[in-house]
Formats: C-alpha cells, structure tokens, sequence
C-alpha cells in the first residue's frame, strides 16, 4: 500500500511539475522550448530503467538486498529536494536563447538546467520502475496507480492556476509527496529494523530531512519571495519591450489554464498597423493585454465615435468601405485590437464580438460595452445561424517569425473559410489583415485558401470574388461570397491612401506597384501565377515548386504560420546568409534539434544497459525491445492524435491537453487495474481490439468532431471525454500484461521501462513534425502502425 | 586563428575589462573592423565611401556587451541586454547608404540603442540628433557615445514618436525601434525632398528596409530588400525554379 501511494503521489507531482514547466519555458522562453520540457521529464523516466540495470550488472541479486521502505522514502526525498532546487537553479540561471549559439556560457547553462531538472523525473521513474521490477505479480496495480496519480497531476494545475502562481504550484506539489515519509514511519519496523550502518536512513532522519525541504518550501511560499519562483517574460517579447517604457505599469494580471494575462496601462502604446502614410492626425489613447507576455491586443479610448475615425485611413477599413453601413459585424479576435475601430467608425448597426479567453473577453466587454461571446469561434460558428454583412478576423501573427510555426490555429483553414463564407450575407465580405510577409507567403496561402473554398460551396469564378491591398507592412484580404463589383471603390481607396492593389480581377501591373515600391511587385506577381495555375489546373504543380510551403490548410493540417519545406531548407539557409543561427528562430527546426537530442540519448539509454546486461541476453531479447518500444510509442500517438484534434473542438490547445490527457491517463489507468484479472491469452485480443477502434477512430473521428460542435459546450466536454474511454482501457493493458507475463526478470523489467519512456519522448516530439508536414490524422495512423507491430512481435516469439 | 587566440586571453585573463581598457583599440579589433568592412559590407555591394570610410572607424565593439566584444565584427546582429539588440554590421551600412548622404545633413536618429548606428551617421553627417525612450539604455549611450568623444551627437530621453520639433526640420529620419506604422509627427518634421528609413521585419530574422522620400505634398516610399536577400527572392521568384 505504501509502495503504491508513492507511485501514484510521485506521478502526480512529477505530472503536474512537467506540465507547469511547459508553461514556465512557454512564459519564460517561446513555445516550442517546451518539448524541451517534454523529453526532459520522460528521459528522466527513462534513465531510471538504464540506471537500474547498471546496478543489476554491478551486484548480483540486488533485488534481494533491496530495502523497499529506504528506497521509497529515499526516492520521496531526493524527488521533494531535487524538485524545489532544480526549479529554484531554473529561475536564476540567466539562460537566454538568442545568445546560445554566440557564448558558450549558455551552452553550459542550457546543459545544467537539462541535467538539474531531469533528477526528480529520474527519482519518481526509480520508484515506479522499481515497482514493476520487484513485483511484477502487481503490475496492473503499480500501472493503475501510476496513472491515476498522472491524471490528478494533470488537473491539478487547472485547478489551481487562478489562485497561485505556476512556481507556487511547482513547489506546494513538490513537497506533498513528503507527507509519505511521515506516513511511511508507521509501517517502517514491519520491514526492517535499521542498523548502524545505515543510520543515515534511519526513518528519524527521513523525517528530519523532510522538514527542512518543507521548511525551505515554506519560506519560498511567503510572498516576498515571489521572485524567487515567478516565471518572467522573454526580454525579447513584446510585454517585456513595453514594461522598458517610462510610466508603464502592468495593472492587473489574471492567470488561468489558457496562460497568463497582463493589462498594461502605458501612455506610449500606439498601435495602428496598416495606417495610411498620408494620414496626418493623432491615434486615440491606448492600452494592452498581452497573452503570456507576447500576442499584444490592444484596447482605444474612445470617449466619441469620432476618435476611431483614425482607421478610417488605414488598410483594413477597405472592407468597410465596400459594405458601408453595416447591419451586423462579427469580429472574431485573437490580437490585434482595430477590428472593433473599424466597425465603430463604419456606424454598424450590431456589432458582436467573439473572444476565446475569458479574461480578455471581460476586459473588452467592460471596455467598448459590446456584446462579447465568450466561446471558441469556430464552435460559435457552427451553431450560429446568423448571417453578417462583414465578418473581421483580427489576427496579425506573432512578434517571432517562425516561433509560431508549430501553433495549431484553425481560423485560416478552408473549412473555417466555408464557416465563415456560409455566415455572411450575400453581398457580405469576409476581411483579414495580416503582416505582409516577403518572401510571399501568407499573401499566397490566404489567397488559395480563399479560392478554394469559394470552388467549394459552389462558386464558379472564385477569382472575381477576391481582392487584397497592401502596403509597405500589412495587407488585407477582401473574399465575398458574390463577386465584387465596386472595383473603382477600391482603386479610388488605395489612391487616396497610396496604397497598393495586390490582387484584383483585371488590376493592371502599374496599380500592384505605384506607392510601396519593390524591385519587383512580388506578392501581385505570385498571386497572378497562382491564378492562373488554378485556372488550367496546374496548382498542384505551383505549390510543389514553391520554395516555401504555402499551399492552403484544411483542418487535418491546421498550422497557418509554418512555411518551411525540408526539401528547400538548405537553400533557405543560404539565402539568410548562411547564418546558422537564424534557423533557431524556427520553431520546426528547434523541434528537430531536440528530436535528435533526444534521439541520441535514447540510443545510449538502450544501449548501456545490453552492454551491462549483454551476457545475459535471452532470445527474443530485441522483440521484446521492439514491443516495448511500440508499447509505448502507440500509446503517445493517441494521446497527441486526440489532444490535437481536441484543440479544433475547444479551440484552446490547452484545454484539449487538459482533457484528453486527464482522460486517457484515468482510462488507461482503470485499463490496467482490470489487467490485473487477465491472463497472457488476453493481450493478443486486446492489442486486435485497440487496432480496430483505432482504424474506426481513423475513419469516423471527423463525423463525431463535427457533431461535438454544435452541441452545447458543456456536453463537448462530456462527450470528448466519454470518447476516450474505450481506447484508453484498451490502450491501459500492453504495458502491464507485458510486465507480467513476457518479462522474466526484473533487469529485463527495467529495461522494458527504459524502453517504453524511450519511445514516448521520440513519439511526441515526432508527432509535431507528423502533424505540421502531412497532417493530424496520420498521427493515428502511425499510432496504428505502432500497435501493429506490438501485436505483430507478440505473436511470433514473445508469448 | 592568432586573433582569437588573443581575443581569448583577453577576455579570459581579464574579464571584468571595461570600457576605458578597450579604449585602445587594439590592433585585433582594428584589423578585424577592415575585414568586416571589406567582406561583409563591400564585396555585398555598399560602394559609399563615406559609409565605408564610417564603418572602419567606429570601434563597434565598444558598443556591444564586453562578454560579446570578441565577436562584434561578426555577420550578425547581437543582443545587448534587455531584449535590445546591435544591428548586423551590413544592415547598419546599408540603411546608412540607403539614405545617400552628404555629409552637410543634420540626422534625427528614433532608438539610440547601443548608439552604434548614430556613431557611424556622426562620422558622415553634420549633426546627428538621437531619441531613446528607455532610460538605462539612454544613459548608458550617452556615457559611452561622450567617453568616446563623438561631438556632433546630441542625445536625448524621450518619446522618439514625436520626434524633436525644436531642432526639425531634418534632412535625414532613421527610426531603428519596431514600428507598425510610421509616426505622422515625424513625416512633418522632415524636409521636402527628405528621407525617413526604417527596417522591417526581425533583427535574427530576414529584414528589409522601407525609405520614404518625402516630395512637396506626397511621399514615395520604397522597399529596399538589400543583396543579402537576392537570393531568397530569387529563389522565391525566379520563374525558371526547378
């Protein structure tokens, strides 16, 4: 009972350590560092299998000397201790990214922190594979407890993160799992009695040693020791460049599961892209959020209509200009903040404005006093039957180039363009504005995304609905489900404002380049081409010669700002100047790094322990490596397959990573707890009925996500975890049926944990990559092709 | 491999050196500059002599972090503390030649920065003017931009949007801050027949510059993407890819 505890605490924590970490490196640094915070905690896992069968080569019998009670209390304290210090050492090593591959220093920073905190994943992956080792006849047990802890550990920052902080989470977890040791006392005699020579781990001095590490918590806990603990911003992100300014304070900070956000009052926040050169007046005071300390949404004061008259002049008011006056205007936001200028200053008769977060929502609300739906868009929109004379999605990307290139986004896929086409009125007009991207890249795929789902609910001359303005920063994406006739409106515009025509039907070459002058009118000359390669049906073609990825999305592949193509980075890599470091600036290509880090490591932590061990080998040995290791890869391609296509339903990723991990982590863990009834007979069954479900799931997971949408949310919620139950079961029992049965030894056991996190840390980095290049369900079928071949080496030689 | 080395023991040996150490400028650091000028800003096409003439002077590794100066001639950018960053050596040449000086203009500088950038407009032009709204990074600019006795700079602490209305009109604006659009105070404050620069996009990134020449009553502006990025759009262009 107390071996099991320990389990189930130490996950909990360690789950709930990982997870605040990848909110901590996604504050702190950009967000695809934490992956980093992903193979970090399962190689930690993994090298406790490694280091267990080191030991196994170095004493013989070592299981029969082991003192479960010291080892328990031993891996309780060194997990408390090495938590609370390696989260401390992460707060004050002054690591900086953008100077990593410029001073050595931070090479060595970057390597401490890595080793700092792999040691409490390391002690809670001693413990649990210790378990499996010694009592395999409790392995469904030992799984179940696992696994229920790593459920509770996945809640509890949801739970938690509106009132503390991530760090003050960090460290209350930390600690708890000590209230064993105390616990532990109790039953400690019934093991062993201590001797002289281990008084050192005499239960009085686990006791002692679990206070100070409370009592050092304690003191981290007081308020005026916040900094010690707080996560603070990138200086390179756009709230840490604000809060530089003079006078500039951050007023107010709201914290929950969606990231953190700061209110930011500053008499210097002047936001106004796409703003004529020719506009000679003042901008209305300002003030901002910013979401994780970057994506900046900015807020006007303005006290009459007349001080949003400024966006009149700037680039994404054309729309307006098109459909003046009008009767019903949806913005849909993410950053930015002009869109509700716009449709004041265009008198609209409605204006209904959707926010995804709740904070930003209030404050938008309390601010403009419009009627704000807080709710995922693209659920809003599935249910709604409104239909609205402009929808204006307001998003300007992100500060870092390439940093978003992993951000699953599904507002500019051609299923959203359907939604939002289907919800305009006839002569309605769908606006976006964006930063103008050189090379083109954004202009292209926005353009194409457009095109396609115009041909896709039935428009024959998709080109003659579409118009784009530029200048010399941002453009603007005009689609109309009728085709737009008032072309002198929009050329008299630009004129006005010396603006540039990108793409309308029949613009002459002279209107793409007359204000904003390149060498050469690259965006209008792309675009031009893509046209016409969709006019003889060569666009497969253009897209596959395109030095950059730009083809449009659908919401199997939903990741808006990733433009790179393997094929063409070496010429990429040139044309920035063979600098190597730019290539960092990509989150892609980190995720790659990382892959292959963590690729290399898991080379060695398999292989150390057959040079140990290599005497011993059985046959079937590499079998059971590779069931193991499919064991464990199938298990996270599912778990990512559902958190990624969850994020379309919840339109969050990280409510989608909330609830799907919490739900497979409890259906696995019940899957488990029931394997401990089943015999050897029963894995094969298992592993055809977890394929079979999966290849349903392959097939029929996008009629069920379509249904989800338009059910009230908090059935979405139900039902998106009900859905999780029968796979997780099923997927809960390989592991521990393999422990049980297949594995002879408790080397072998050890080494089939090192297997098993080997391939986990693989799979969910690969998984990003799988998901950007060919899609999120090629996830699941990689996922299938894992439990394949665990069936497949089953069946020949394990059994 | 002789300079690194020296670099090394420099900086090895006495790592709390400070500026009044580097004040000599050693050699290394001068040979160093003439190389850099030479391969990173000649042979990519900047032929203004006065820009070139500018950029061998000004000791830039005095204007970056004393832990980076051992890489300050480098073909990058580098960050200078606080979020801030020194411009690529070629960027820094070509926005200077980009604005066709001189030498009688008088230059209004938004984002002092290190003041790398206004040290080299002060080798070139008649006076140069320079706005830094972030105070540690004003004063520490001042200090060094004095200790190192540029006399024709002016710098001030303020909101560079509105630029300086006492000292306009300005032959030359250079405004070296993220901007999403360019601030209208400072378009009066240019001359007729004036230039206003600025860069786009991120200094790890790709970046290119926009240059508004201002005429009697309308602007031109131009986007000026710089040789270093040829061959991306090349690449992205070219109609003959494979």
């Amino acid at each position: 009972m107390l071996l099991l505890s320990a389990v189930f605490l130490l996950s909990l924590s360690s789950l709930t350590f990982e997870i605040l970490l990848t909110r901590f490196f996604s504050i702190s640094q950009w967000n695809h560092l934490s992956f980093m915070a992903i193979s970090i905690a399962l190689f930690g896992f993994a090298s406790a299998g490694t280091f267990l069968n080191i030991i196994a080569s170095v004493k013989k019998y070592w299981e029969t000397h082991l003192r479960l009670n010291i080892w328990i209390n031993g891996c309780l304290i060194l997990y408390a201790g090495s938590a609370v210090g390696s989260f401390l050492a992460l707060n004050q090593i002054p690591l900086d990214f953008f100077r990593l591959p410029l001073e050595y220093l931070q090479v060595l920073y970057l390597f401490i922190i890595y080793l700092l905190l792999i040691l409490p994943f390391f002690f809670t992956g001693l413990l649990v594979s210790l378990s499996y080792a010694l009592l395999p006849q409790k392995s469904g047990f030992i799984y179940f407890a696992g696994m229920a802890g790593s459920a509770c550990g996945a809640v509890i920052p949801a739970i938690l993160i509106s009132r503390f902080s991530e760090g003050q989470i960090i460290i209350l977890t930390s600690v708890f799992p000590l209230v064993l040791v105390f616990w532990g006392r109790f039953f400690i005699d019934n093991y062993h009695r201590p001797t002289n020579l281990n008084a050192l781990f005499r239960p009085a001095t686990h006791v002692l040693i679990s206070l100070a590490i409370m009592g050092i918590a304690a003191i981290l806990l007081i308020p005026g020791n916040k900094s010690l603990i707080s996560a603070s911003p990138s200086p390179y992100k756009s709230l840490s460049q604000t809060l530089l300014y003079p006078d500039t304070l951050i007023t107010q900070t709201s914290t929950d599961l969606r990231g953190r956000v700061d209110t930011v009052k500053s008499p210097y926040i002047r936001f106004a892209p796409g703003l004529s050169i020719k506009y000679e007046g003042d901008l209305p005071n300002q003030w901002a959020t910013f979401r994780d300390g970057d994506n900046q949404f900015v807020l006007y004061n303005l006290p009459s209509d007349r001080n949003s008259y400024f966006v009149r002049s700037s680039l994404t008011y054309a729309g307006y200009l098109l459909r003046p006056f009008p009767e019903h205007v949806l913005i849909i936001q993410t950053n930015g903040g002009v869109a509700i200028p716009c449709a004041i200053s265009s008198n609209a008769s409605k204006i209904t404005i959707v926010e995804q977060n709740p904070h930003i929502a209030r404050i938008v609300r309390d601010h403009y006093a419009l009627p704000v739906v807080n709710q995922n868009p693209r659920t809003f929109l599935s249910v709604s039957h409104q239909r609205f004379d402009i929808i204006h999605i307001d998003n300007w990307g992100y500060s870092l180039p390439g940093s978003a290139a992993l951000n699953q986004e599904h507002l500019f896929t051609t299923d959203a363009f359907q939604s939002y086409l289907n919800h305009l009125t006839p002569h309605g007009l769908l606006v976006i504005s964006r930063k103008l991207l050189l090379p083109p890249t954004d202009t292209i795929r926005l353009w194409a995304t457009a095109f396609e789902s115009l041909s896709a609910i039935g428009n024959k001359n998709p080109e003659n609905h579409i118009a784009m303005l530029r200048n010399w920063d941002s453009f603007t994406l005009l689609v109309s489900p009728t085709p737009l006739q008032d072309a002198e409106t929009i050329i008299s515009f630009a004129q006005d404002f010396n603006f540039d025509i990108v793409y309308q039907k029949n613009i002459s070459f002279k209107k793409a380049n007359q204000y904003n002058l390149f060498d050469q009118p690259y965006h209008y000359n792309e675009i031009k081409r893509l046209a016409s390669a969709y006019k003889s049906g060569q666009e497969k073609k253009y897209f596959n010669d395109y030095p950059f990825d730009v083809s449009p999305q659908s919401d199997h592949r939903p990741f808006p700002n990733r433009y790179l193509k393997w094929s063409r980075l070496k010429q990429i890599y040139q044309s920035m100047g063979s600098r190597f470091y730019t290539l960092f600036l990509s989150g892609e290509i980190t995720v790659m790094v990382v892959f292959f880090e963590a690729f290399i490591l898991s080379i060695m932590l398999l292989l150390v322990p057959v040079i140990f061990i290599s005497k011993k080998r059985e046959k079937g040995f590499l079998r059971i490596l590779v069931y193991f290791l499919s064991a464990g890869a199938g298990f996270i391609f599912v778990e990512l397959f559902f958190i990624k296509q969850y994020t379309l339903l919840f339109g969050d990723p990280v409510i989608s990573f909330t609830l799907a991990l919490t739900g497979i982590l409890i259906f696995t863990g019940l899957g488990g707890f029931c394997s401990q009834w089943l015999t050897l007979k029963s894995l094969k069954y298992t592993l055809i009925s977890l394929i079979v479900l999966q290849l349903l799931i392959f097939f029929g997971f996008n009629i069920w996500l379509t249904r989800l949408m338009e059910i009230p949310t908090i059935f979405q919620y139900v039902f998106a975890f009900i859905i999780l139950l029968p796979i997780g079961v099923l997927m809960g029992m390989p592991f521990p049926l393999g422990m049980m049965y297949i594995l002879k030894n408790p080397v072998q056991r050890a080494y089939a944990w090192t297997a098993n996190g080997c391939a986990s840390v693989l799979s969910s980095i690969i998984s990003a990559q799988i998901a950007v290049s060919l899609g999120i369900p090629v996830i699941m079928l990689c996922a299938i092709f894992a439990y394949i071949l665990a069936l497949f080496t089953f069946s020949t030689r394990l059994r | 491999m002789k300079k690194i080395l020296l670099f090394a023991v420099i900086f090895i040996l006495f790592p709390r050196i400070g500026i009044a150490d580097l004040k000599i400028d050693f050699p290394e650091f001068q040979s160093a500059r003439k190389e850099m000028v030479f391969k990173q800003i000649r042979l990519r096409g900047i032929s203004s002599q006065m820009v070139l003439e500018a950029m061998t002077a000004v000791p830039r590794h005095l204007f970056v972090p004393k832990n980076l100066a051992n890489q300050a001639y480098e073909d990058y950018p580098l960050p200078v503390g606080e979020g801030q960053t020194i411009s690529q050596p070629y960027i820094v040449a070509l926005m200077t030649e980009s604005l066709n000086l001189k030498g009688h203009e008088n230059v209004l500088e938004i984002g002092t920065g290190s003041g790398y950038q206004a040290a080299v407009l002060s080798k070139i032009v008649n006076r140069v003017f320079t706005i830094e709204i972030r105070k540690k990074l004003y004063e520490r600019a001042t200090d060094r931009l004095r200790f190192l006795e540029f006399k024709n700079i002016e710098t001030f602490y303020g909101d560079g949007y509105f630029g300086l209305p006492d000292k306009a009109p300005f032959d030359c604006i250079m405004i070296t801050a993220a901007v999403d659009h360019i601030p209208p105070p400072l378009l009066k404050q240019l001359k007729v027949g004036g230039k206003l620069i600025l860069p786009l996009g991120n200094p790890f990134g790709y970046q290119s510059l926009t240059l508004v020449t201002k005429s009697d009553n309308d602007y031109q502006v131009k986007q000026i993407t710089g040789c270093l990025f040829v061959p991306m759009t090349g690449i992205a262009l070219d109609r003959k890819r494979k």
